[in-house]
């Protein structure tokens, strides 16, 4: 059990004395002032024990820099006040839109709301897309609780919400023979102990037959052939959409910015679009999901930020590699606790290398830095030796959300009653997402004592993507609407008839990055430098307005400004 | 039999030149255009100094190519614009182009194929430029088709990467058209553009170029907001110390030029490391006998009256091609050398008028270019300066030299200290 | 003593030019249009303008246009000016004048394409 005086005594070692630990209300709350950010993480893994449901409510205050302020919307206006959903999602990530699919299944009325201007901006959209085997989940956590259930899913999942999935299997690889016993006995445990059935060994030689790029350094590795690759923004984009689809409703732009709780009980959300009085709220707000919680006065984890940078190599790369791979016992400078990285083949059918882990106070700064990509690199090519950083197309960063405990936080208030929390969902949470949706789903229609809703239709259509048709199904297409015969993006073969369905689809998010994540404009190897300005003008005759008023992203970030010509007339 | 003799895919100034020369050679040629007009890059090039070579004029951009397309409209040229190859096959004796356009797909055949694709902007993630993702990181390509054709500003006031001639081209634009250019920042010692238009982009602006300086993040998550700029050491490596950071709402990059040869390499052509184009014979024929390259996408040239001249012996040569045998030899080159076109000859043609385009690694002064046959001096000529932005062209009489398929044809270039 | 580069031609013929006795002595060119050019810079310069004029056409909201002989450098903002107030109404084709002499330097401002006549 949770031993207050011993983690005292560690604290007191490492930080002497500057850090304290108190246990209240079934949280041990840490205080003090650190200036080093590593240092206050540091405090708050010491006081967690992993997977405990005691968590660590880390308050010591970081001198080190500015505090970040939260990015916000510029919207102001009164659409929602007054709006009393029956549930009311906040976060539209993995979670927030796999639950409000899930609760369209009940006759609920479901809102969920996201402050920034597309769906899934956050480590939802920002991470490898991997759906993870659970080979290294141990028994007891919740991650291992929801991951074998949820990684069976995923064909038919994919299947009704139209979203590029492959079952690529992975391969953890090593480089050294002699470990072979050891590694072999772990296999079998996670196998029978664990659940991970398809766990097995697979010599170097037998994997280079299959995957030639495989290092003739690697020995054996650890084969998991369930695991795979889902276009992780598809999959949040097309489970919103199939919920909007059932009858929820889905507000962008919109941010949460205090609630009124009253005898454990939140009485109102108030938003930047007006206040809203739902009866129940769930708190999918990934990096922000402890503010949330603390706003509705029922903060008891604290999360701590943690940032992963991915690549994306040229499509040309992905051919010749069909499978995700890692190197295991790699020692990398700066390595924390990551899940490992490696070279994976994405939904799209590029590579994708990376992610790295690096601890960080701030919990919006997705900028990349030169040293992560040379991180993940030198440790990839151990396990590829063709690979190389001259086929890189483009690169990105999330920041995860883990709590000290590193496990799922999924489980009703403790002191606020109206409340459900889905929050430290970090990697394996978007494999996970769609069991632990159907969970809360089915406990908060329960508590509202909903009836199923009949006419709930599963099925979730994307736009075409006619570049993979066969001749026969394109031409057919074509006659039916010729804009899918103009090509606007050569490089992923992007026809304007794609984007103007982008444009048409249940959520719309007119903005170039909007159109480029759902039918992909801009994805290939020149980046957009030929179409975006095509894009562009698509979307403002979509629209009805100058090119001036298309934005890349959100509200304050025009694509181009006005010139200063034709000011007299006729010549 | 084929629907063409010649299909010439891409309808800018290399392959509207390589359609005129095989029209005239009595091909039947079939031109496809993925954009709505010919022209290619031409129409947004809207300054001016082409020409001067092939018209004895400086012309405007889109006056050249309209010259081009004059002659395409007066032939019997077909053309097919807002037409994308999906793919291209090699057939029995000829080549089989997949095309979509509104009217639907349709499969086309050819006895043989000119890749006149032209070429693409390295990007700034390319450069690996680091930091946040906002709106306002162009390539200069991007910049100009907002600015010449869609009639919009990509900026107010911005920074730009790479002294490349588009980018210099376009600090000139962007300030005539009232924005504010506040420096041109360039991670070589020396200027990747032409020295003409360093004067006259530049200096008559009153804009700074500072070399061995780079670009190396971005700032603001929404319109950008600033740029942090380095000095570079002389591996181009950033000196952290020297890190400034610049207040602008843009940054436009002109990093270099890729050519485009997706399209070819799916085809089986070999590309040449060098120039990222394919490797060809004085004929500009691949090592695909029958698929031929030119223009920017044969290597990237720096005056169009070049992309045309290649265009046009392209457009002659796969109009005459029957399919003969080959024997080709390799040319080499030596370490001082960017590239060399062509990389090969092939002996049964005429390689009385090869045409030769080089560029040099580094600036260099006085220098000899010499051709050395089985390791013997066979030609040289002296150059008063070489410099990797200003391509050199040269037309030897290559048929008068004893090359058997054995020979060991090599250039290399000796500076004269 | 006066260092200039040469824009004629791509060549980019590095000048240098001195005046002695009111007369101009270049050196550094490879043809005669670098001693013009030499002696135009040390005396009145001149260049040239290409930008394009709005148009009233939504399939070609901007024209292509240049001047249709070099101009006074000092005067390149003041004929912007001229070129930013016009919006072309008619489909005009190339070399066909935008501006007559303009601000009466006697150019013209021709436009470049016939953009507007393909549609």
């Amino acid at each position: 059990m949770m031993n207050i005086n011993s983690i005292n005594r560690k604290l007191n070692k490492k930080f002497g004395g500057a850090v304290t630990a108190e246990l209240t209300d079934n949280c041990i709350v840490l205080r003090g002032e650190l200036g080093d950010w590593n240092a206050i993480v540091d405090a708050g893994l010491t006081a967690a024990t992993p997977h405990s449901d005691i968590h660590v409510v880390n308050d010591i205050v970081y001198t080190g820099a500015q505090p970040e302020k939260m990015h916000m919307p510029t919207l102001n206006d009164k659409a929602l006040d007054g709006d009393k959903p029956d549930v009311l999602v906040i976060g539209g990530g993995i979670s927030g839109c796999s639950v409000a699919r899930e609760l369209s299944r009940y006759k609920l009325n479901v809102l969920l709301i996201e402050k920034e201007a597309d769906l899934a901006l956050g480590a939802s959209g920002r991470n490898d897309g991997e759906v993870h085997p659970g080979v290294d989940l141990s028994k007891g956590s919740l991650k291992h609780k929801y991951i074998r259930r949820a990684n069976h899913m995923y064909e038919e999942l994919c299947r009704e919400l139209d979203v590029p999935f492959k079952r690529t299997g992975q391969y953890a690889c090593f480089t050294h023979k002699s470990w072979l016993p050891f590694v072999s006995l772990y296999a079998k445990w996670r196998r029978d102990h664990d659940g991970i059935e398809d766990t097995r060994i697979v010599m170097g030689d037998e994997i280079r037959k299959k995957e030639p790029k495989i290092s003739p350094d690697v020995a054996f590795a650890l084969s998991n052939p369930s695991s795979g690759s889902v276009s992780p923004y598809n999959l949040v984009i097309a489970y919103a959409e199939n919920a909007v689809h059932n009858g929820a409703r889905v507000s962008l732009n919109t941010a949460v910015t205090g609630m009124d709780v009253h005898a454990g009980e939140i009485k109102a959300v108030y938003t930047n679009r007006g206040t809203i009085y739902p009866r129940e709220v769930i708190n999918c707000a990934g990096v922000y999901s402890d503010v949330v919680a603390q706003m509705a006065q029922d903060r008891f984890f604290s999360i701590h930020p943690r940032r992963g940078t991915n690549s994306i190599l040229d499509k040309k790369t992905g051919a010749s590699f069909g499978t995700i791979a890692s190197v295991v016992g790699a020692k990398t400078p700066g390595h924390t606790h990551t899940k490992g990285g490696g070279i994976l083949h994405t939904a799209h059918d590029n590579l994708l290398i990376g992610p790295d882990a690096v601890e960080t106070p701030e919990r919006e700064n997705t900028a990349t830095n030169a040293d992560s990509i040379a991180r993940v690199f030198a440790k990839q090519k151990i396990t590829m030796p063709t690979l190389t950083e001259k086929d890189i197309i483009t690169y990105f960063t999330g920041v995860r959300a883990p709590t000290y405990e590193e496990d799922f936080i999924i489980e009703p208030g403790r002191k606020t009653k109206n409340i459900y929390h889905v929050a430290g969902i970090q990697s394996p949470g978007l494999t996970t997402a769609p069991a632990v949706a159907q969970d809360v789903a089915a406990y908060v229609a329960g508590l509202l004592g909903a009836e199923k809703n009949e006419s709930f239709d599963p099925v979730r259509k994307a736009p075409p993507h006619l570049a993979q048709m066969n001749d026969a199904e394109r031409a057919e297409l074509i006659k039916k609407n010729p804009d899918y015969g103009v090509i606007v993006c050569r490089c992923e073969e992007v026809s304007r008839g794609e984007i103007l369905d982008a444009l048409r689809s249940p959520i719309c998010v007119p903005t170039i990055d909007g159109v480029k994540k759902r039918v992909r404009p801009g994805m290939g190897r020149c980046q957009g430098g030929f179409c975006s300005p095509i894009v562009t003008k698509i979307i403002a005759e979509y629209l009805g307005v100058p090119l001036t008023e298309v934005k890349k992203s959100s509200e304050q970030s025009p694509v181009v400004f006005e010139s200063k010509k034709g000011g007299r007339g006729n010549a | 039999m084929h629907d063409y003799d010649v299909i010439v895919i891409g309808g800018g100034p290399a392959g509207l030149a390589a359609a005129v020369a095989a029209n005239e050679s009595g091909a039947k040629v079939l031109i496809v255009e993925r954009e709505e007009r010919l022209g290619g890059m031409l129409k947004q090039c809207i300054h001016d100094g082409f020409g001067l070579r092939t018209f004895g004029e400086r012309l405007a951009g889109p006056e050249y190519v309209e010259r081009y397309m004059d002659r395409v409209a007066q032939s019997d040229i077909e053309v097919a614009c807002n037409t994308f190859v999906t793919r291209a096959e090699k057939t029995d004796g000829g080549f089989a182009v997949t095309l979509v356009s509104r009217e639907g797909l349709r499969t086309v055949t050819g006895k043989s194929l000119i890749l006149a694709t032209g070429c693409r902007e390295r990007s700034a993630k390319q450069v690996f430029i680091h930091g946040t993702r906002p709106a306002g990181v162009f390539t200069a390509g991007t910049a100009q088709h907002f600015t010449n054709r869609l009639g919009v500003m990509p900026t107010k006031k911005c920074v730009i990467l790479g002294s490349g001639d588009i980018g210099l081209i376009m600090a000139r634009r962007l300030t005539l058209e009232g924005a504010e250019v506040l420096s041109v920042y360039e991670i070589n010692p020396t200027p990747s553009g032409l020295t003409r238009n360093i004067y006259q982009c530049l200096t008559d602006y009153n804009i700074p170029l500072h070399l061995s300086h780079t670009v190396t993040r971005v700032f603001g998550k929404d319109r950008l907001e600033a740029v942090e700029v380095c000095e570079v050491d002389e591996n181009y490596k950033p000196i952290p110390e020297t890190a400034e950071r610049i207040e602008c709402d843009a940054l436009i990059v002109s990093v270099g030029l890729i050519p485009e040869n997706e399209l070819a390499q799916s085809l089986g052509v070999e590309l040449d490391r060098h120039t990222g184009g394919p490797v060809c014979d004085a004929q500009l024929m691949t090592k695909v006998p029958g698929i031929f390259s030119c223009g920017n996408a044969l290597h990237v040239n720096d005056l169009v009256d070049f992309v045309s001249e290649s265009g046009a012996e392209a457009g002659k040569n796969a109009a005459a091609w029957c399919g003969a045998k080959q024997r080709r030899v390799d040319i080499s080159i030596g370490d001082e050398f960017l590239y060399l076109v062509p990389q090969q000859l092939d002996l049964d043609s005429d390689n009385s008028k090869t045409v030769f385009y080089f560029r040099s690694k580094k600036v260099v002064e006085k220098s000899v270019l010499r051709l050395k046959i089985n390791g013997e001096e066979a030609w040289k000529k002296t150059y008063p300066f070489l410099r990797p932005p200003e391509m050199q062209q040269l037309t030897l009489d290559m048929s008068k030299f004893d090359i058997d398929e054995n020979s060991d044809v090599r250039f290399e270039i000796e500076v004269v200290k | 003593m006066k260092q200039l580069v040469c824009i004629g031609c791509p060549r980019g013929c590095r000048l240098t030019i001195e005046e002695k006795d009111g007369e101009f002595i270049v050196s550094g060119n490879s043809c005669p249009r670098g001693k013009a050019f030499a002696v135009s810079e040390m005396t009145m310069p001149k260049r040239t303008i290409c930008s394009t004029v709005k148009t009233s056409f939504p399939d070609a909201p901007v024209l292509p246009v240049r001047v249709s002989d070099d101009i006074p450098k000092d005067k390149i903002f003041d004929v912007m000016r001229e070129i930013n107030a016009v919006t072309l109404t008619e489909r005009i084709g190339r070399g066909d004048a935008v501006i007559k002499n303009v601000l009466g330097l006697g150019v013209d401002v021709i436009a470049t394409s016939d953009l507007l006549k393909q549609k």
